[in-house]
């Protein structure tokens, strides 16, 4: 299959081919033009859009004159089932009129591009430009046919089956439904459909199994019926095809039971019949159905007819794809035929001595008369002929096939208890007890050990733990930090309670009444700490605003004497430092921090480096809609 | 069933979901509204493309429509025979109304009386020489303009040699040189790619008929040996007069009507 599908994406009508085409033109290349642009200019607009959809419509066709495989350069095997499948000459028509409307498109677009040369005002250049789009648009509607069946072909094409025409092939053929599909179903994995009518397989299958390491294809085909090759249909033809094609191992299926329909005689006549296509190939004849009649159960006159292919040389072999007898030593048997016949092959050619050149068996040479067997001691081989013969245990398998229908899975046959108890049914609680517990019948006697064994345990003092005395000051520590843990779970449960809900947050300088005297008073109350005394307090309760008193525009002033502005938030660097020296503390940390980080020179927030000013995406292009005044 | 066709064989072995008829159901239910959020959606030139093909469909289904509402309403039958119905018998006949002879002479006598031509395209728009011609300066410093180079399709026989460059007053440049009309016969209605003859007459001027400069409505003369038409006494005629319908240099090509 590898050298055989048309490699396109889907094959366009020819509908969405002109569409697509015009569509292209209209976007990549300019659009707009004005009468007073200098005539040149005009022309050269009008005929880039010319030359732009010629090329289009011609690298579409070429793309798909290429992509389709042509009849000549492919296994015989492939051009034999395409033509059978698709019809050479339709084919070769059909890629002959995309060629031909390749041609046509060239040769319009060059006719045209000559005639704008003369054109000399910008209605006469569109309207040839109008001209030739339409000319070829025309063109290609009339490859509406051509390119339909190329779609159908393609996507026929691609669902052919990868039959490789080179590798080890067993092919089964044979009259319609004497059990191909089934022996096919059998030694692969293929899933054949198995039906009782005939015909039911209408195309070639391939299955894959293995033989001594080596991967073999199966090829099941369509059944054949016996009358000359201009009569038969497109469903034989294909099985005539591989059986021409493939060097393969052929395995003539024969159905002496007669079910398919076919008598032996008429069956022995077809083989006959294709006899000059077994040629040169190793072929063996399979007799299916012998569940129903077997070999010997013929009569006289349709043993003659199989002894004849004994006689011929022929192999002949029984097996029966329902029960399953025989299927493998027929695979068996066609493989190694096959292996045989392509190594004599092998030989016969020339590159053969090149091979076999360079193999070399090499054998010891025995250094002296005497034999040296595997020594086994005497005593062993005594003890082995003492032993007898190897009983062979039954299993339950034997036992399920000897038994049948009768058979069922019992477990507990093998329990190591008394016959009387070995079947009953034991439940799992019983008195509100657990019967797993009593199970042990010494088990209380084990407990009263357990038990004693603790006692002597705890009054040995193996449990002591050790109270270490704490004093005040350790157990004031431990009393507050319990006070904080649980504080902080609770800072962190109100967190994650304010922060759920996603509702509107004021910004932090909105939030003017969040630090209040009151609440401190408050906070510090729970602690525990003593507010009453005012005088060393530093803060101080706001002034409330009464309507009576203007207010004193004043320049309010911190404490290193910097003038601020009225607002009453704290700004960020003042907000946690209690007083001026702890200020300056913090903001030398804060530089010395900062140091490390321009030492080594790492990039930071201000150091963002743009590469491309003006990035191509951005700058060009058109818009698919709109003007494109602002970028 | 070919060995590939995974879904179909599984659709065949196994069937189909418990919904699967009710969500195809559904799904086509739906289409409607992609068609109506398509017909709002698409802006520009996938607009146009979109509206004009959905127009077509419109008038296909209000055909159809129409034609099953005809079925429905049941009509009265009225004997009347359609007019110019004829019993199989007399079918081969061709009978001419009284009407139609009287027509037919009054037209015979015009014909007499307007002059020889009676051509599909009895005026034509005519072309001065501005239009046909277009000044080719020559000289060293490009000052002689004595030139003219003829910006129309024109006909040069075969066997047509160029004056002498330097001598030539008009240029017909190659490119507008057609030597193949595509000539319609007006009764069978075909069309028919045949090689132009010669020019006949071009009624904007004698000149341009001197030159073979083809214009819209431009006489010329075809060989139609091609059509295999053959006069009373077995004679093969081979040419025959023919009317330039359209403007050949703004589509390209000749298109011209047959005169019979």
């Amino acid at each position: 299959m590898s050298s055989c599908t048309a490699k396109t994406n889907v094959s366009l009508t020819s509908q969405d081919f002109i569409d697509i085409v015009l569509s292209k033109t209209q976007r990549k290349t300019p659009t707009v033009v004005h009468k007073q642009y200098k005539i040149s200019r005009i022309r050269q607009f009008y005929m880039r859009k010319v030359k732009f959809s010629q090329q289009t419509f011609h690298d579409k066709l070429s793309t798909i004159l290429t992509d389709f495989p042509k009849l000549d350069d492919i296994h015989p095997f492939y051009a034999d089932l395409m033509n059978v499948l698709y019809d050479k000459d339709h084919y070769k028509l059909a890629l002959g009129q995309i060629n031909i409307a390749l041609h046509l498109i060239d040769n319009v677009s060059k006719d045209y591009v000559r005639l704008l040369k003369y054109g000399d005002s910008l209605y006469r250049c569109k309207q040839l430009k109008k001209a030739a789009l339409g000319r070829m648009a025309t063109i290609m509607k009339r490859q509406a046919q051509s390119l339909q069946y190329l779609e159908q072909v393609r996507q026929h094409l691609s669902r052919l089956p990868s039959i490789d025409p080179n590798t080890r092939t067993l092919l089964i053929c044979g009259f319609p439904n004497v059990g191909k599909s089934s022996f096919i179903n059998k030694i692969t994995r293929a899933d054949v459909e198995v039906q009782p009518y005939a015909f039911t397989t209408k195309s070639l299958f391939v299955g894959h199994t293995d033989h001594r390491y080596l991967r073999w294809q199966v090829v099941d085909t369509p059944g054949i019926l016996d009358h000359p090759l201009e009569d038969r249909n497109t469903i034989e033809m294909q099985a005539i095809a591989a059986l021409a094609h493939l060097r393969a191992a052929i395995l003539y299926v024969m159905d002496i039971s007669e079910q398919c329909g076919h008598t032996i005689e008429q069956q022995v006549a077809l083989f006959e019949s294709i006899k000059p296509l077994f040629a040169n190939k190793p072929l063996l004849v399979v007799l299916n159905k012998t569940d129903v009649i077997r070999l010997e159960e013929l009569n006289p006159e349709q043993k003659a007819l199989i002894q004849g292919f004994i006689n011929d040389d022929i192999p002949v072999m029984e097996m029966s794809t329902f029960s399953e007898e025989g299927v493998m030593n027929v695979k068996t048997e066609a493989c190694e035929r096959l292996l045989s016949h392509r190594i004599e092959v092998k030989i016969k050619s020339k590159k053969v001595e090149g091979i076999l050149n360079r193999l070399h068996v090499a054998l010891p040479k025995p250094r002296d008369g005497c034999t040296r067997p595997a020594f086994v001691p005497e005593k062993v081989i005594e003890k082995r002929l003492e032993k007898g013969p190897k009983i062979k245990k039954k299993t339950e398998r034997d036992l399920e096939v000897e038994l049948e229908d009768d058979y069922s899975l019992d477990l507990k046959k093998n329990y190591d208890l008394p016959a009387d108890f070995k079947y009953d049914v034991i439940p799992e609680f019983w008195e509100g007890k657990n019967i797993a517990d009593y199970i042990d019948p010494d088990i209380m006697a084990k407990l009263e050990e357990l038990e004693r064994e603790e006692e002597l345990r705890v009054e040995s003092g193996v449990y002591e733990k050790e109270e270490e005395e704490m004093d005040d000051e350790e157990k004031e520590i431990h009393r507050l930090a319990g006070k904080i843990r649980e504080k902080k779970a609770i800072i962190a449960i109100e967190g994650r309670i304010g922060r759920s809900g996603g509702a509107p947050v004021m910004p932090r300088a909105g939030r003017k009444r969040e630090r209040s005297v009151s609440r401190l008073r408050s906070e510090f109350e729970e602690l525990g700490v003593d507010m009453s005394n005012k005088s060393g307090a530093h803060f101080s309760r706001t002034k409330s605003r009464s309507a009576s008193r203007p207010p004193i525009k004043k320049a309010r002033a911190d404490s290193a004497g910097r003038v601020s502005s009225s607002s009453r938030v704290t700004p960020r660097d003042q907000s946690g430092i209690r007083n001026v020296e702890l200020k300056a503390k913090a903001k030398k940390m804060g530089h010395k921090a900062q140091g490390k980080m321009n030492q080594f020179g790492k990039a930071g927030e201000a150091d963002r480096h743009i590469a491309v000013k003006m990035p191509r995406h951005l700058y060009s292009g058109k818009r698919g809609i709109g003007k494109t005044d602002r970028r | 069933m070919p060995q590939n066709e995974h879904i179909e064989l599984f659709q065949k072995r196994y069937g189909f979901r418990m919904d699967y008829q009710e969500r195809q159901r559904k799904k086509k239910a739906r289409e409607h509204k992609l068609q109506s959020k398509m017909a709002q959606k698409l802006i520009g030139i996938k607009g146009k493309i979109f509206a004009k093909k959905r127009y077509s469909e419109k008038v296909q289904l209000k055909r159809t429509i129409k034609a099953h509402e005809e079925k429905k309403t049941r009509k009265k039958e009225d004997g009347k025979v359609p007019e110019g119905a004829m019993p199989a018998y007399l079918l081969d006949r061709e009978n001419t109304s009284q009407a139609k002879l009287l027509s037919s002479m009054v037209k015979q006598k015009r014909k007499e009386k307007a002059g020889k031509w009676d051509v599909p395209l009895p005026k034509v728009r005519a072309q001065s020489e501005a239009e046909v011609f277009r000044v080719l300066k020559t000289g060293k410093s490009r000052r002689k303009g004595w030139k003219r180079l003829v910006t129309k399709v024109c006909f040069v026989g075969e066997g047509f040699t160029r004056k002498p460059p330097k001598y030539e007053r008009f240029v017909r440049p190659m490119a507008l040189r057609f030597k193949k009309a595509h000539v319609t016969h007006p009764e069978l209605k075909a069309t028919f790619c045949l090689p132009i003859v010669g020019v006949k007459k071009n009624p904007s001027s004698p000149m341009y008929t001197s030159l073979g400069v083809i214009t819209k409505g431009t006489i010329i003369e075809v060989n139609v040996s091609e059509l295999g038409l053959v006069t009373q006494g077995g004679k093969v005629v081979w040419g025959k007069y023919a009317q330039v319908t359209n403007n050949p240099e703004n589509d390209g090509c000749i298109n011209a009507i047959l005169l019979v």
